[in-house]
């Protein structure tokens, strides 16, 4: 068989392979060590020696072409198979994921972590206090007057006369000044608790911030200062804090604080908490010498931030922990 | 409070509207709760802080009105009860010979009355009735509605007594005897105590001081001679005395909150003056007046730079004694040319000492105009350190984990998960639901299960938990049923037993790089052969286990249910650890797998320690990848291989040396029992 003749049924054949299987069986049968194309450097011996390299250039050429052919239907081949795969292999992407295991926060933990990651990093220190606390470190030590009406708002539950749940956070104040001596920044995260019924605007447990601090030279503006920065990072870049004047036992001046966002709640003033300058009764019994030091504190609810922000109406959802609920939030 | 518009422009002249001036009140101090309209007209309802008594009158909250309001001015009738309310007779002691006033407590400071003969007690002007209606108060005679009246201008509590009723026509205020009994207004007889301090005729008690009279002397439209009496009495007896009786009435509310005392016959005159005006009677000429214990003003000196320090904001000398001025502080020069000496006034014992005082001077500046400032100076190493870090570390572990966060109530009521410890109980709960404190997190997840299906939840929650003299943190772990989802999808659907718990323990322990020890142990809630203490360092700081079937049953929970206590006061006492590092081998390493035979009764740990031993420093890697004990394996004896992962720093293992510790291996576990197969 002449080389033109090889080349041509060779060529013929690659290009009418249809599946990459029959190509492989023709490149072995044309290719191959032992194949045609090799066959033909056989026939070599039966030349003159003046004959031969051009044939074996002949030959060499035939491979070249043979080869090309085969790797261009090779791509072509592999191309439409891989095509019929892809085809094969479609999934509908818009199923429903594959549920992995994912820990959730629950919406005051994650309110919580918020607070303390503020907080924590303009300075101030973390502190757990107990929740069933001593009857002065709530009350007394807080520069409540001995059976005053101002306790009337602070329903309270009792252990023993001396001991109870603690209604308000900044019961640790008192804890606080009796081991450190200021310049000092404090402020604890946990729960309160009223002697009330449970219902969509009450329950008996809630949770608090109270933070605090005294230095040197502590005003009303560090207050607000303070407070803004940590309002803003709460609710956003454009809140402003607004004070007005309000009574609480342990401050003196004391505020109400309120906040007001162009994106939030419409526009208006919305209450948060209490706050002002620790009452100079409460760093006199500490030994802080109140020429020198002045300190303010502020307190706020914690569900209110979640309430605020993502609109949840039903204090009761919080501690339930109803998955239906908590997993809107994580 | 409330009060209709009219009232207030009875005492202040102001441009202002009555929208402005409730905004304006609440930026003194006093919030507006709303203004809502009655019969036609606008009432405030303005509340009143509890150390602020004068606020609680019209006359009060006016002076914060003219005090806040630089165009307004006081009228003639602010002007007129500010100086005592004068009448012609005040100087005659006509009524000494009708009536006497005896105080034989100290818990009275000032007894006062007058006397009304020839009244008719028929209805109370028609302007009264209405701006008594408008605050939401019910028109009863015409005296009783003067008193109630005057009270709301002024703030004084007034009371009329049927002066026909009083025995021997007289007054004494003292303490209560033991036995006696009063029958309030209300229809309620209370048994009297002698702490309690009560108004008496000569023979018994007539009214509750400072709360409320009693039903026999009450005035009725049959009176027609009247005792009209005005008293101060202190705040911390009339409170304790309300408490005992259950009672909280409009004066009560008032003497708690502090009355002024010299408004005492300005109030009497005052009901004299309207009275006459609704045609009634002139007094009997006189007012009876027993004043035991004047108020003293307390004298203050205030610097004005420390009022600018405290507040942030500029304030000058002549602002903070305009402001204290119009307040009713009397305001003199004090020997320090920055401060003045300052005296408050007797409707202001809340001021008592120089902060007060600028609070004062602030509230009236504006706390708007206090500037946001950034604090200077000491910075402390913010956030949280210690247990609260501990905690926090715990809490992340466990989210990164795949445990879904609960926080639940800490009060409660008993559960079959509760620890042996005796719970703490509350003296006073709201209801039996809230009645003990948690003495384990675990009840409440117990709750978190039943709430969400009953199966398939993996939760953990940290919170306080508390046993007589103790209050702890506590991390409780339950898991159960399936870790993934249930789904379409054919994936892995392992359950959560013992040993996937255990792999949630061992990833808090490895966040503090301690090396946990699983001990067996006794804990009645939980499974008997199948629970643990976990010990670090031989301190106990977690248990783990799967429910006990009776607990399970009595809570309702599935019986592969698993449960873990960790205790954070514990974990974060211990001395915390270090990371072992050790380098790198380059070289390759050996696999050899062996499988040998054990008897049940020996421990793993036991095996895994003599592994470990014989292996040395050789022994990079090991695991336990099959337990066997069905067929060819004895009764009570089962088959454990391990993969030995063994590699030498800086040489190349030849077969023959990794067989030989594979053999060494071997010989040391058969010495404990081990059969090799």
């Amino acid at each position: 068989m002449t080389i033109e003749i090889l080349e041509q049924e060779a060529l013929t054949e690659i290009q009418a392979a249809s599946s990459t299987t029959a190509l492989r069986e023709l490149e072995l049968k044309y290719l191959g060590k032992n194949g045609l194309v090799s066959g033909l450097m056989k026939g070599i011996g039966t030349l003159t020696p003046e004959e031969r390299p051009a044939y074996g250039q002949k030959v060499n050429l035939c491979r070249a072409k043979v080869q090309e052919t085969h790797d261009t239907q090779l791509q072509r081949l592999k191309a439409a198979e891989r095509e019929v795969q892809f085809q094969h292999e479609r999934i509908d992407v818009t199923l429903p994921s594959r549920p992995l295991r994912r820990g959730r926060e629950h919406v005051l933990g994650m309110t919580m972590s918020k607070i303390k990651r503020v907080l924590g990093s303009m300075g101030f220190v973390y502190y757990d206090g107990p929740e069933l606390e001593d009857f002065d470190f709530n009350f007394s030590e807080l520069n409540y007057p001995p059976d005053h009406p101002a306790m009337d708002a602070q329903d309270t539950f009792y252990i023993t006369d001396e001991t109870l749940l603690r209604t308000q956070c900044t019961a640790i104040q008192g804890r606080v000044f009796g081991t450190v001596h200021p310049p000092l920044r404090y402020f604890t995260v946990g729960r309160t608790f009223r002697n009330e019924a449970v219902d969509r605007t009450h329950s008996h447990t809630f949770h608090q911030v109270d933070c605090f601090m005294v230095d040197e030279g502590i005003s009303m503006a560090h207050l607000k200062g303070t407070l803004g920065v940590f309002a803003r990072a709460m609710f956003g870049p454009e809140v402003k804090v607004r004070f007005r004047p309000d009574f609480f036992p342990f401050v003196e001046p004391g505020v109400d604080y309120a906040i007001s966002s162009p994106k939030l709640f419409g526009g208006k003033w919305v209450e948060l908490g209490g706050a002002g300058l620790i009452h100079p009764n409460i760093l006199e019994r500490h030994g802080i010498d109140t020429e020198r030091y002045t300190g303010f504190a502020f307190g706020l609810g914690v569900e209110r931030i979640p309430m605020m922000a993502y609109g949840i109406d039903d204090l009761r959802n919080f501690m339930e922990n109803d998955l239906r609920f908590l997993e809107q939030y994580s | 409070m409330k009060m209709t518009e009219s009232m207030l422009r009875d005492f202040v002249e102001t441009k202002l509207s009555i929208k402005e001036v409730g905004d304006l009140l609440t930026m003194t101090g006093f919030e507006l709760e709303e203004i809502f309209s009655a019969e036609g007209e606008d009432v405030l309802d303005v509340n009143i802080m509890v150390n602020r008594g004068d606020g609680a009158s019209v006359l009060g909250l006016a002076r914060e009105v003219l005090a806040k309001d630089p165009q307004a001015k006081p009228t003639d009738l602010t002007l007129r009860l500010t100086s005592g309310c004068r009448q012609p007779d005040s100087g005659s002691r006509d009524i000494w010979e009708k009536t006497t006033v005896e105080i034989q407590t100290p818990e009275c400071t000032r007894y006062a009355c007058r006397i009304f003969e020839g009244v008719v007690n028929g209805e109370s002007p028609a302007w009264i009735q209405e701006r008594l209606r408008k605050v939401g108060q019910r028109p009863i005679s015409l005296l009783v509605d003067l008193t109630n009246y005057v009270m709301l201008e002024t703030g004084q509590p007034l009371h009329a007594f049927d002066l026909d009723k009083l025995a021997g026509e007289r007054i004494i205020v003292r303490q209560a005897r033991e036995g006696e009994k009063l029958t309030t207004l209300d229809g309620t007889e209370h048994e009297l105590r002698p702490d309690q301090m009560m108004i008496c005729d000569g023979e018994k008690p007539v009214a509750a001081a400072g709360i409320m009279g009693g039903e026999a002397t009450e005035v009725s439209a049959t009176t027609t001679r009247c005792l009209l009496e005005s008293a101060h009495f202190l705040n911390t007896s009339v409170r304790r005395t309300r408490k005992q009786m259950g009672l909280h009435t409009e004066a009560s509310y008032r003497f708690e909150r502090w009355v002024d005392p010299e408004m005492v016959v300005t109030a009497l005159n005052r009901f004299s003056e309207l009275l006459q005006e609704a045609g009634g009677p002139k007094p009997v000429p006189g007012v009876a007046d027993s004043y035991q214990t004047k108020p003293v003003p307390n004298v203050i000196r205030a610097r004005v730079s420390r009022a600018t320090k405290i507040g942030g904001m500029a304030v000058s000398r002549d602002e903070a004694r305009t402001y204290l001025t119009k307040l009713g502080f009397n305001v003199t020069l004090d020997d320090d040319p920055d401060a003045w000496t300052v005296s408050t006034p007797s409707w202001r014992i809340d001021v008592v000492r120089e902060e007060d005082v600028i609070e004062e001077i602030l509230r009236i500046h504006g706390y708007e105009k206090i500037p946001e400032a950034l604090v200077i100076g000491s910075t402390p190493l913010g956030g949280s350190h210690g247990i609260e870090a501990v905690a926090e570390k715990v809490r992340e572990t466990l989210l990164r984990s795949g445990l879904d966060e609960a926080i639940s109530h800490s009060l409660r009521a008993p559960h079959p998960l509760d620890a042996t410890t005796d719970l703490v109980r509350v003296r006073n709960p709201h209801s039996p639901e809230a009645a003990c404190l948690r003495n384990s997190i675990l009840p409440c997840l117990a709750d978190v299960v039943l709430r969400n299906g009953g199966n398939d939840v993996h939760f953990f929650e940290h919170g306080h938990v508390f046993a007589a003299n103790e209050e702890r943190q506590q991390v409780g772990i339950l898991t159960t049923g399936s870790l993934e989802p249930a789904s379409w999808h054919k994936g892995n659907t392992g359950q959560s037993d013992f040993f996937s718990l255990k792999s949630l323990i061992e990833a808090v322990c490895q966040g503090f790089w301690h090396v946990p020890e699983f001990v067996p142990s006794q804990d009645p809630r939980l499974h008997p052969t199948r629970q643990a203490e976990v010990k670090i360092k031989g301190q106990r700081v977690a248990l783990l286990g799967q429910i006990h079937p009776e607990a399970a049953e009595q809570a309702s929970l599935p019986l592969a249910t698993c449960l873990a206590e960790i205790e954070i006061s514990t974990l974060a006492h211990l001395p915390e650890g270090l990371p072992a590092t050790k380098s790198l081998s380059r070289n390759p390493a050996s696999k050899r797998d062996i499988a040998m035979m054990f008897a049940k009764t020996v421990p793993y740990s036991t095996i895994e320690a003599a592994l470990k031993k014989a292996g040395g420093e050789l022994l990079e890697k090991y695991s336990l990848f099959d337990i066997y004990d069905g067929q060819g394996i004895p009764e009570g004896h089962h088959s454990l291989a391990f993969s030995l992962i063994l590699r030498k720093p800086g040489e190349t293992f030849t077969d023959e040396e990794a067989n030989q510790v594979r053999d060494e291996i071997v010989a040391e576990l058969t010495s404990l029992g081990g059969k090799l197969r």
